[in-house]
């Protein structure tokens, strides 16, 4: 990455632990204007730390964060402003609708009526979840939750969209939608950081980093790492066999 | 709009919304406490009346059953049982079928007669101590005043001028005449219950965002640690006032409890109140990871609160350093203000020192609810 590309993301020598574990062990990566990076790795290898720290949820016990050019964890930063998190669990209101959930983050990011109106329409048509909009969330299926938790998250327009695992538990066909919709959202300039176990989805992302017991072992294209380690592109989980394989070796 | 109020606004809306939709916690905040309220109005009786008492004439004679009749005429004592002798009245207080035994010995009308001073025993069981306290008194009082009236018939017999009493007390019971308990019980009531609903549902709706994980939606915008606590503490202000007025309705229809001083210091007072007990479950739900933690924590903070606040017991009857302690208990100076200005007709100009702290405690407990708040949210 030359000095002049724009870091929207990144982590410099990150430490995080939870009591004696190590969920971050001197984790480093940039995330650059415009890209999507995927994040990934097995459970329990600290994707969801490192978003929580990129998210500003999370102090780094050592090292830093920043969002923009700025620590994502400054309660009045502009980070917020810019930033748009669709976390892993299911965290809007259940016992609230769609349109109320909506309308109660678009109040909490200070948008005008008009723009609102603008916004819900643009986002439920491309969610396709105008159908829905008096249902309550906690009655939704999987997949248009976690529409709804990214229409949510981007009601303010952010430049930088977290999603940690925004697949897990939902359908082969609402996982292609989302992800359409998340290359639609490039295309419009916004950046992305995605974590995911699926090895599958790790191919779709610019680039990708291989997170393995809290330690970034891999940082690539998809396509050059698979190149590297002599299997196709679309057997990414080969990929990533290999290099923990390899790593393994090493440290034995 | 301002952004800050269009995001309180916004929180407050939402509470609102999630509150009436759960039927549960609508029925908390309402229902029950009025019905906690009807109940334990009556429960809740300090009045020692119809104590059971055994009564064992050894005398038969005519001066000890007129001291036992006029003694048993009163509303305290009830006579229930006459056994023969002292074992057998032991033996019923032992099986609690008595709290009081009297008596007479074989010589008590002599020695009465004689004017040596006779004596009647009283047994008493003292495992409830208001009780036997009220008993004692009563057959001390008795003692004293048949004591008299027959000194004086004694003088008159002998053709004397009868002892003139020298102290006269004129007895009059202002506030709560005819000396109901219900009429002081029901303000403390009212405090202890708005103490536990706006205290529970205070901390557990907070730790139930932090255990769906909705607070930490809520962290990754722009909503401020202070709007946010004041969006969720402003619908329960207003509730716990619909529930003050409540329990006053209740209070006068059902309990005579009467209203003398100014509504609107009941609702000012009502509302520094809540500001504390609201802040303080704010503050139990910020060291709280679960909703059970903080239903515990809100226990272990009302208990003391509700014992150190007058409500069930004087403040008088409780060590000096212990009072110290109550100064620090909003629900104390919450019963105060609203036994003076219901009972009393007090003012500000009597109550203000309760009205001082009360401000106090409520800003303290909102600030450092807030502060918390933030720290803990990273």
């Amino acid at each position: 990455m030359s000095a002049a590309e724009t870091r929207d993301l990144e982590l410099r020598d990150v430490r995080r632990s939870f009591g004696a574990t190590q969920a971050l062990r001197g984790v480093s990566l940039a995330v650059r204007q415009g890209e999507v990076y995927g994040l990934v790795g097995p459970d329990g290898a600290g994707k969801t730390t490192a978003m929580r720290i990129l998210s500003g949820l999370l102090r780094p016990h050592e090292g830093s964060a920043t969002v923009l050019g700025v620590d994502p964890a400054h309660p009045r930063g502009e980070a917020r402003e810019r930033l748009g998190l669709v976390p892993q669990r299911n965290t809007l209101y259940g016992d609230l609708s769609v349109d109320e959930n909506l309308h109660f983050f678009a109040s909490l990011f200070g948008l005008s009526r008009p723009d609102f109106e603008a916004r819900r329409e643009r986002l439920l048509h491309i969610t396709r979840l105008g159908r829905f909009t008096e249902r309550r969330a906690d009655a939704l299926s999987g997949g248009m939750y976690k529409k709804l938790a990214l229409a949510c998250a981007l009601l303010h327009r952010p430049r930088v969209l977290l999603l940690d695992e925004p697949t897990n538990g939902v359908d082969p066909v609402s996982r292609r939608e989302l992800w359409e919709l998340l290359y639609g959202l490039v295309h419009e300039g916004m950046t992305l950081l995605v974590s995911t176990p699926y090895m599958d989805e790790a191919a779709r992302c610019h680039r990708v980093g291989l997170l393995y017991e809290g330690q970034l072992i891999a940082e690539g294209e998809p396509r050059a790492l698979a190149r590297a380690h002599g299997v196709s592109p679309s057997d990414f989980e080969s990929v990533f066999l290999a290099i923990i394989a390899r790593r393994d070796g090493r440290a034995a | 709009m301002h952004p800050l109020l269009v995001q309180y606004r916004a929180v407050v809306v939402k509470e609102v919304r999630q509150t009436v939709r759960d039927r549960r916690v609508m029925a908390l905040l309402t229902l029950a406490p009025l019905m906690q309220l009807f109940v334990l109005g009556f429960a809740v009786n300090f009045d020692v009346r119809r104590v059971p008492t055994a009564v064992v004439d050894r005398s038969r004679s005519v001066e000890s059953r007129e001291h036992a009749r006029t003694l048993l005429a009163g509303d305290t004592l009830r006579l229930i049982a006459e056994p023969h002798d002292e074992r057998s009245a032991a033996t019923l207080l032992e099986d609690g079928e008595t709290s009081v035994a009297l008596v007479f010995p074989p010589s008590f009308e002599k020695d009465l007669l004689r004017g040596d001073g006779a004596w009647v025993q009283a047994l008493v069981d003292g495992s409830d101590p208001v009780r036997s306290s009220v008993a004692v008194d009563a057959v001390a009082r008795h003692a004293a005043a048949r004591a008299s009236t027959l000194g004086m018939e004694q003088a008159r017999r002998l053709g004397r001028e009868p002892p003139r009493s020298t102290v006269t007390l004129e007895s009059r019971v202002l506030y709560n005449p005819a000396l109901e308990t219900a009429v002081y019980v029901v303000p403390g009531i009212a405090a202890m219950l708005l103490l536990i609903v706006t205290t529970l549902i205070m901390s557990m709706g907070l730790a139930r965002e932090r255990e769906t994980g909705t607070l930490e939606q809520l962290q990754v915008t722009p909503l401020r640690s202070s709007v946010l606590m004041l969006g969720k503490v402003t619908p329960f202000l207003l509730v716990g006032l619909l529930d003050v007025g409540l329990a006053l309705c209740v209070g006068a229809w059902v309990f005579g409890v009467p209203l003398r001083g100014s509504l609107l210091l009941v609702a000012l007072a009502t509302l520094l109140y809540l500001m504390s007990t609201l802040g303080t479950g704010l503050l139990i739900a910020t060291a709280s990871r679960t909703q059970q933690q903080a239903f515990v924590g809100g226990f272990l903070f009302m208990l003391p609160a509700v014992l150190l606040s007058g409500v069930m017991t004087s403040l008088r009857a409780i060590p000096d350093w212990l009072v110290w302690l109550t100064w620090l208990n909003p629900v104390r100076h919450y019963v105060e203000v609203l036994r003076g200005v219901l009972l009393k007709g007090a003012g500000l100009s009597d109550l203000w020192p309760q009205f001082l702290l009360l401000s106090g405690f409520g800003v303290l407990m909102l600030g450092i609810a807030t502060r918390r708040f933030h720290k803990t949210a990273a």
